[in-house]
């Protein structure tokens, strides 16, 4: 029970320090606020602060107990000094007594379900493969180490950094905590919008709609961040409504805060910042007023917020909005066919038709991750509300934070619409006082936890029982996260490989629970190169089986470049080696001769390296104009040049062209020689061998890895030694 | 303006930091000859104490027990082999033939065959540990595909109690350069 204390101090010690930052700024501002309004924009506007402040501390590595003592301590002790607690504040008329009461039983009801699971230990599944896991190692290494090798540390992590200020106090469950009181915030800023537009009806029904989706209270109890996007993006809305009303200029801080804020928190929530400044501009244009000054100071704000994150990651991968925009940005750590490929996949989660979304993000859930409620079913009736001001507002709002939906379709995208729309359909029987109570009854028999799972898919992410013991730690912490496979095999991980040690994985999760730095297959550039190595020795279609010779008459060239023809969308263009002759005499690559390459010139070396399981790669579609270029530094008498690849069709496309004395370049060929070329030799230690030599030192292979049964059976081919096994996973050590 | 300056400087900062990606490379370190990047003289030797064991074994090999070095063996052990290269290979296999069998069984007979071919046939008369070795035909063998190695004794020891039947007591067989 003890262990709890940290836990919770280190949630509350956050929420506190967010709070009194946000209190801070609103003290002199934003004078018409009822006093619940202020307290809970405060809230969520001084999380941005405090973001922010950690933005700065994590890139000066400040990140250290003994700092954010001191910053938490002196955020609120001037909190308090300032008198900014005591600002003043209307109170809201009291509510009816049946809407009190259904709003008290409910909020008491669904917090007893949920708020033991925030408590209980962490251990969902991106909360340990990225979000805290991102904490996890910013914690130890106080700061912002420099990670290439990761894609998900190139998002923007503004909520990550709030857990890593309560994860320094109270590990992984504090910064769940720390994720669930944006929930709190979120339901009663709802409560409080309808109370604010004269419908407290509206508020209590709009509050327990939001509060009982199932997909709200399963995320808001983990670490991952889609819970904070809409308490953000809510605040925002009703800080434009606020300022709409009395144009009251304080409130246009706040507004440029949140609006940059929403990208900082995660990336489809770029719209925040044309929403907010875009509301800004068109009601002053619309009431003639001047524009420029109030639309600067949103847009400044907001870019205050935004930038950081560009600055960091064009600073660290050559790329301000990677993961994406890799055409756009090229560069060796995010390949544009993961970009492609994660797209496409997050696009579609297997489904076969996108109207079998509607009933799999309501009600299945299982292959979207999650289900909303079936309530939700209903939100076209939301267009009712259009009748209304308010209602008109809330929809556009609704639409435009979740317009990025179909770029990933799980049910988590689909949670930044839904205090909107509960509002919305709230709003559209408003007149109808006892269909609206029905409603949010019904709503309330169909989300609770017992009833659901009566209706909904087996796999479906949800709450499922109320783990008391494990969150009071009665239950020791690790019996209870050893129930999960992934935190077992990052146990047994950890206690094989050392802290310092570097894992190479096909895939693996459990990170945040995992001392050493583990790279997985498909989440960076250089990840990407290491598992095609690894997989070229089982994959006959992946090694240089193929021979392209052109032979030309012999004279002296001082650069030469083998170029692509074709296209194939479907394929990338691959080079396992180059080689050069001189008659019979193949010529030596000396430290003279400059290599590059179209596109990926940074991986060129791989087809002049002498090794078969390496090679230089496209990593995008072919087309026609890549070219492998060679540089000699001097003219160089050739005869012939040898391409060897791997088997796929597009690299047969292929010519050869000089540079000529007038600069320009010239077809020498583009009629290779083809052989095939037999390997019988075992190419498994090589491919270890260079996995070695980018200091990896341990291979972790899951069961359903592609290989796995390779690697067990010719484990000493590979070089490889058993290190540790759990749940059929293996990690082997590289001899 | 103070706000603006910072953001300024934070951005001057980071710039400094930026480090021009290269567009053109030297040739690299060159990589030695595949064939000469081999595993050690083990590689392609199958030890019956080792936990993968399992997974060359292809039939008439009892389950390790306890982790014991050896396993006995019924009539015709065999184990499937990776070939990692061709040229000087010897077929080898240390095993031991028990005295108390060996009193009921007399002398025995041992076929040993690579690939289903009979490379060797030897007639034991003693127990105790034994080792065999042989060149294996180069010929024989295909690099970089599995090798079939077995050892066919030609008569059982029949344990009294159960009725179970047992060839050698088996500890390492495989490929040697």
């Amino acid at each position: 029970m003890i262990h709890v204390i940290p836990i919770l101090f280190g949630a509350l010690f956050t929420v506190a320090t967010a709070w009194s930052l946000g209190m801070l700024l609103l003290r002199k501002r934003a004078v018409s606020l009822y006093a619940w309004e202020r307290r809970l924009l405060a809230f969520i506007l001084g999380s941005a602060c405090l973001s922010e402040i950690m933005f700065a501390l994590a890139a000066a590595k400040l990140v250290h107990r003994g700092v954010l003592v001191a910053l938490g301590l002196g955020v609120i002790a001037y909190t308090i000094y300032s008198g900014a607690f005591r600002a003043a504040g209307k109170a809201f008329e009291p509510l009816a007594p049946l809407w009190r009461w259904l709003f008290i039983a409910t909020f008491a009801a669904f917090t007893w379900y949920s708020f033991f699971n925030a408590l209980a230990p962490e251990h969902s599944s991106d909360g340990m493969a990225y979000h805290l896991s991102e904490v996890f190692i910013y914690s130890r290494a106080h700061g912002f180490p420099r990670i290439t090798t990761n894609v998900y540390f190139n998002l923007s992590q503004g909520i990550e950094l709030l857990y890593l200020f309560a994860f320094d106090f109270g590990r992984h469950s504090a910064a769940t905590l720390v994720h669930y009181a944006f929930l709190i915030a979120l339901v009663f800023l709802v409560l409080c919008y309808g109370r604010r537009i004269g419908r407290p009806a509206v508020g209590v029904a709009g509050a327990i709609f939001t509060y009982t989706c199932p997909i709200m209270l399963r995320d808001a109890t983990t670490a991952y961040i889609d819970v904070a996007l809409p308490a953000v993006l809510f605040a925002l809305f009703y800080l434009l409504q606020l300022w709409d009303e009395n144009r009251d200029p304080g409130f246009l801080l706040p507004i440029g805060i949140l609006a940059g804020f929403g990208y900082a928190v995660k990336y489809t929530a770029f719209l925040a910042v044309p929403y907010a400044v875009g509301f800004v501009a068109w009601k002053l244009w619309r009431a003639r007023k001047p524009l420029l000054g109030p639309v600067l100071i949103v847009a400044l704000l907001a870019a205050v917020m935004v930038l950081p994150w560009m600055l960091k990651n064009w600073v660290e991968v050559a790329n301000p909005l990677s993961p994406l925009a890799n055409r756009i940005f090229p560069n060796p750590y995010v390949h544009i066919s993961f970009e492609d490929s994660w797209r496409a996949y997050l696009g579609n989660y297997g489904l076969t038709s996108r109207w079998q979304i509607p009933l799999e993000a309501t009600v299945k859930g299982g292959t979207l991750a999650g289900f909303l409620g079936p309530f939700f079913l209903l939100t076209p009736l939301a267009l009712l509300a259009l009748r209304f001001r308010e209602g008109r507002q809330l929809l556009f709002a609704g639409l435009l934070f979740v317009c990025t939906y179909f770029n990933n379709i799980g049910t988590r995208f689909l949670i930044p619409m839904v205090p909107f729309v509960s509002l919305a359909l709230a709003l559209a029987i408003a007149n109808l006082p006892w269909l609206l109570l029905a409603l949010v009854i019904a709503n309330i028999v169909a989300c609770w936890p017992g009833m659901y799972l009566e209706y909904c898919d087996g796999g479906a992410w949800r709450l499922d029982d109320v783990p008391i013991a494990a969150a009071l730690r009665l239950q020791p912490e690790d019996e209870y996260l050893s129930q999960d496979p992934d935190y077992r095999i990052a146990r047994m991980i950890s206690s094989v490989v050392p802290s310092s040690g570097r894992i190479f994985s096909i895939g693996i999760a459990g990170q945040s629970y995992l001392q050493a730095e583990a790279l997985t297959g498909y989440q960076g550039g250089p990840n990407e190169i290491m598992q095609d190595i690894l997989w070229t020795p089982i994959a006959l279609g992946f090694q240089p089986t193929r021979i392209l010779k052109f032979d030309f008459p012999e004279r002296k060239y001082r650069k030469l470049r083998v170029v692509l023809q074709g296209s194939e969308p479907r394929d990338q263009w691959s080079i396992s080696e180059i080689r050069v002759f001189d008659g019979a005499t193949e010529l030596q690559r000396d430290s003279s001769w400059r290599l590059t390459a179209h596109p990926n010139p940074w991986d060129v070396q791989l087809a002049f390296d002498n090794s078969p399981v390496t090679r230089w790669k496209s990593w995008e579609p072919a087309a026609p104009g890549m070219y492998v270029e060679m540089d000699f530094g001097r003219p160089q008498p050739a005869s012939s040049v040898v391409v060897e690849s791997s088997w796929d069709n597009i690299n047969t496309k292929i010519a050869l062209e000089a540079l000529g004395a007038d600069g320009q370049w010239t077809t020498i060929s583009n009629h290779p020689m083809m052989t095939p070329r037999l390997i019988n030799a075992s190419l498994r230690m090589a491919a270890t061998a260079e996995l070695k030599a980018r200091g990896i030192r341990y291979i972790f292979i899951r069961p359903g890895d592609y290989g796995a049964d390779d690697f067990a059976k010719y484990s000493t081919a590979w070089g490889l030694t058993l290190a540790g096994e759990a749940n059929d996973s293996r990690v082997y050590r590289i001899r | 303006m103070f706000l603006i300056r910072i953001v300024c400087l934070f951005a001057v900062l980071c710039m400094a930091a930026c480090d021009r990606l290269p567009d053109s490379y030297p040739p690299p370190e060159q990589r030695p000859p595949v064939e000469r990047i081999t595993p050690g003289p083990d590689a392609m030797m199958v030890s019956m104490q080792g936990s993968d064991a399992a997974l060359a074994i292809v039939k008439d090999i009892y389950p390790n027990i306890n982790g014991i070095q050896w396993r006995w063996t019924k009539q015709q052990p065999t184990v499937r082999i990776l070939v990692l290269s061709t040229a000087g290979i010897k077929y080898s296999a240390d095993f031991a033939l028990w005295d108390d069998a060996f009193k009921i069984t007399g002398p025995l007979e041992l076929s040993f065959l690579v690939n289903g071919k009979l490379l060797d046939k030897v007639r034991y008369t003693t127990s105790g540990n034994k080792h065999f070795e042989k060149l294996v035909p180069s010929g024989w063998l295909i690099g970089n595909t599995d090798a079939t190695l077995a050892l066919a004794v030609d008569k059982l020891y029949t344990a009294p109690a159960d009725g179970a039947q047992f060839g050698v007591i088996l500890v390492r067989i495989g490929l040697k350069p």
